[in-house]
């Protein structure tokens, strides 16, 4: 049994931090909210999201599973005005999401679970620095990085206790520094990592601009990426695998 | 073999040679194109070439869609039509630039300007002789599919433009041009199986179709020939491809099936250097244990080919994938890396294993004039046939192969997305718990 009603910008959001690194994926409709776990083809790059029923208007669910076709939800979500809510309803007998916005309604197949790749174990993984940062820092670093390069270094310098973001291009540099001052928390540690860009940009479309966002780093270790949306209603962490620079 | 022993080996002890073609290569090419033109006038009867024989296509890009569709034909040298076919045998038989070039320019392209979406593509094999144009690429069509060159006659407009500005410094010579009126089959050309298959199934999507036909045993220049002709792909999308994007066409369809071929396979479990040389062109080609992933750096020496300052820095290119390939098109390296790529997968799928795959090409001042991406696919296919050098990690053979290469270690990092770093994945670290 699955019934719920949600804002339309809640649901694109957690939509659209899956679809940034999978198709198709597994939805988990447990009785306090949807938890999505899913990993990309090449085992890079990893989200588990978590919506607490509170974020939605009404929300009745028991425990079930169900595949989706991520592109075809999102579509159907697109449909659905600023503000206007998005009605779910599960039918058992067909397996079908029923979908409703202000009296548009939408039966959309579902996909066997079983035919969707498994979902992944999260590591359990060391990181010794942690950088609590606004939304809008990741952004702009991304994004001048972007500029210059095709993959970006994020570490943490012990001495003078900031954290940066380098990008080494064919010519160019980027270079940024933000101290302690400049972010929302800083806890030092060993961390120097090399990430793909391509990867880092697509996660970086998820991160609203006005959220907080953790990062645990480690030295040429995954990098782990926490922030919430829905007014913290909704939970989304990111793991992913770096360059390997040494060897 | 260890690396360094492998690299010992590997110096090359055809520097004089080098040398002298390169001092040769303007005079070779100018007494060429006069014996062709002694040639051409014997052939040429009133303004047809009869007993001409034709062993392949040209289709151009100029004023697209209305582009040029020529058939090639060696004229006076019509027994050995076979060697004038770009492919893997020019290769295998040593051609060198001079080689190809006395082919190239050796070739007449007999071409008329026609539509590629010509409704003749529509009515397939029937060219309709009534309609001059129709037939034109009709006969085109039958070159292109036939499994061995074919006895055409062809009529002629003008007088053919010998194309005499070969040996200017950055153009190919391209071989001499006509205006076709019309060409004439004078034989039933022979169409192996598959390709019939491939022509009558209107209903199968070209990347299938490519893709079953290179299964089959035919390689991409054959596959090529028969794309650029539209002879292939569901009806209504079949349509005259310039040759040179259905090059690119071809490497790449075929490159993606091997690549979903090794997608689950395992890795090769230790870092191989293999390396060729080829017309002034050489390779290093290092594979490492992990997820496919790979990437072309092209250097280009001051002097050499599209870097003609002679007094300039190292020209550099490059472009990469990661395990599920591109999203966008390749802006550097253009069709070598296709071809790169291809030779690349194949070999990997040959022994059934993945692989990181790095690919660095250097090109000389040797390398005087561009024969096409043919050189890049077989001379890294061929890159494979003899003993690879080991080495302990991906990023300590790099270092080592920088030191044979004409830039610094820190600038291959800085252009090269693999030497910056390897994209590792996350079950690496779950397994260190």
């Amino acid at each position: 049994m699955f019934k719920a009603i949600v804002s339309a910008e809640t649901l694109t959001s957690a939509l659209d931090s899956i679809s940034v690194l999978v198709d198709e994926c597994k939805i988990h409709l447990e009785e306090d909210g949807l938890e999505i776990r899913a990993v990309d083809p090449a085992n890079v790059g990893m989200v588990d999201l978590s919506l607490d029923a509170s974020a939605f208007e009404s929300y009745e669910a028991d425990g079930g599973l169900i595949g989706v076709d991520l592109s075809r939800l999102e579509d159907i979500a697109s449909m659905a005005e600023s503000g206007q809510l998005v009605q779910l309803e599960l039918d058992e007998e067909t397996r079908k999401l029923q979908i409703q916005i202000e009296g548009l309604e939408y039966t959309l197949a579902l996909i066997d679970p079983d035919s969707i790749r498994q979902e992944p174990d999260i590591p359990d993984l060391d990181l010794p620095a942690e950088v609590v940062l606004e939304g809008k820092d990741v952004n702009r670093s991304v994004k001048a990085a972007d500029m210059v390069s095709d993959h970006i270094a994020l570490g943490v310098d012990e001495g003078e206790e900031y954290f940066y973001v380098d990008a080494e291009g064919d010519t160019d540099d980027v270079h940024l520094e933000l101290t302690e001052a400049d972010l929302i928390d800083l806890q030092v540690g060993p961390a120097h990592s090399l990430f793909s860009l391509d990867y880092l940009k697509d996660m970086n479309k998820a991160i609203p601009s006005d959220t907080e966002v953790t990062l645990h780093l480690g030295e040429e270790f995954p990098v782990k990426i926490y922030f919430g949306f829905a007014e913290g209603q909704g939970q989304v962490t990111y793991m992913l695998a770096p360059r390997i620079q040494s060897d | 073999m260890r690396l360094d022993d492998y690299i010992e080996e590997l110096e090359p002890d055809e520097e004089a040679q080098r040398r002298r073609l390169a001092k040769e290569k303007s005079y070779e090419i100018t007494d060429h194109l006069e014996e062709f033109e002694r040639n051409f006038e014997r052939a040429l009867s009133g303004d047809s070439l009869v007993g001409s024989t034709a062993p392949s296509i040209f289709v151009g890009r100029s004023n697209y869609p209305d582009i040029p569709v020529g058939v090639l034909s060696p004229v006076g040298d019509e027994n050995a039509a076979e060697e004038y076919v770009t492919d893997g045998n020019w290769y295998q038989e040593g051609y060198d630039i001079p080689d190809v070039l006395q082919r190239r320019t050796g070739l007449l392209n007999s071409n008329k300007r026609a539509n590629v979406d010509s409704p003749s593509i529509a009515s397939r094999l029937t060219p309709n002789v009534h309609d001059a144009w129709d037939g034109f690429v009709g006969v085109q069509r039958e070159v292109a599919i036939a499994d061995r060159p074919v006895d055409l006659e062809i009529g002629l407009d003008d007088t053919p433009d010998l194309g005499l500005d070969a040996g200017t410094d950055v153009a190919t010579p391209r071989g001499p041009r006509a205006n076709a009126r019309n060409a004439e089959l004078r034989e039933n050309p022979y169409v192996p199986k598959p390709i019939k298959k491939t022509l009558e199934d209107d209903d199968w999507q070209a990347q299938g179709a490519m893709t079953y036909l290179y299964r089959r045993g035919f390689d991409v220049y054959d596959i090529n020939s028969i794309l650029s002709a539209g002879a292939l792909g569901e009806t209504d999308q079949r349509r005259l491809v310039p040759t040179r994007w259905s090059i690119t066409a071809v490497d790449d369809t075929v490159g993606q099936f091997l690549r979903g071929r090794i997608r689950n396979a395992p890795s090769i479990d230790e870092v191989q250097v293999w390396a060729n040389e080829y017309m002034g062109n050489r390779y290093w080609v290092i594979l490492a244990p992990g997820n496919w992933e790979f990437e072309l750096v092209e250097m280009k020496a001051p002097g050499s080919i599209w870097n003609p300052d002679p007094e300039g820095d190292t020209w550099m290119a490059s472009a990469s994938e990661g395990y599920d390939g591109r999203s966008s098109y390749v802006e550097e390296t253009a069709g070598a890396y296709y071809a790169a790529r291809l030779a690349a997968l194949e070999h990997l799928e040959s022994i059934g294993r993945q692989a990181k795959c790095l690919v660095l090409r250097e090109v000389s001042d040797d390398y005087w004039a561009p024969v096409g991406v043919w050189q890049v696919r077989e001379s890294v296919r061929n890159a494979f046939e003899d003993t690879y050098g080991e080495a302990e990690t991906f990023h300590d053979a790099v270092r080592e192969v920088a030191t044979q290469l004409p830039i610094s270690h820190a600038r291959l990092r800085r252009k090269s997305e693999l030497a910056a770093g390897l994209q590792s994945n996350l079950s690496a670290f779950s397994a260190r718990e």
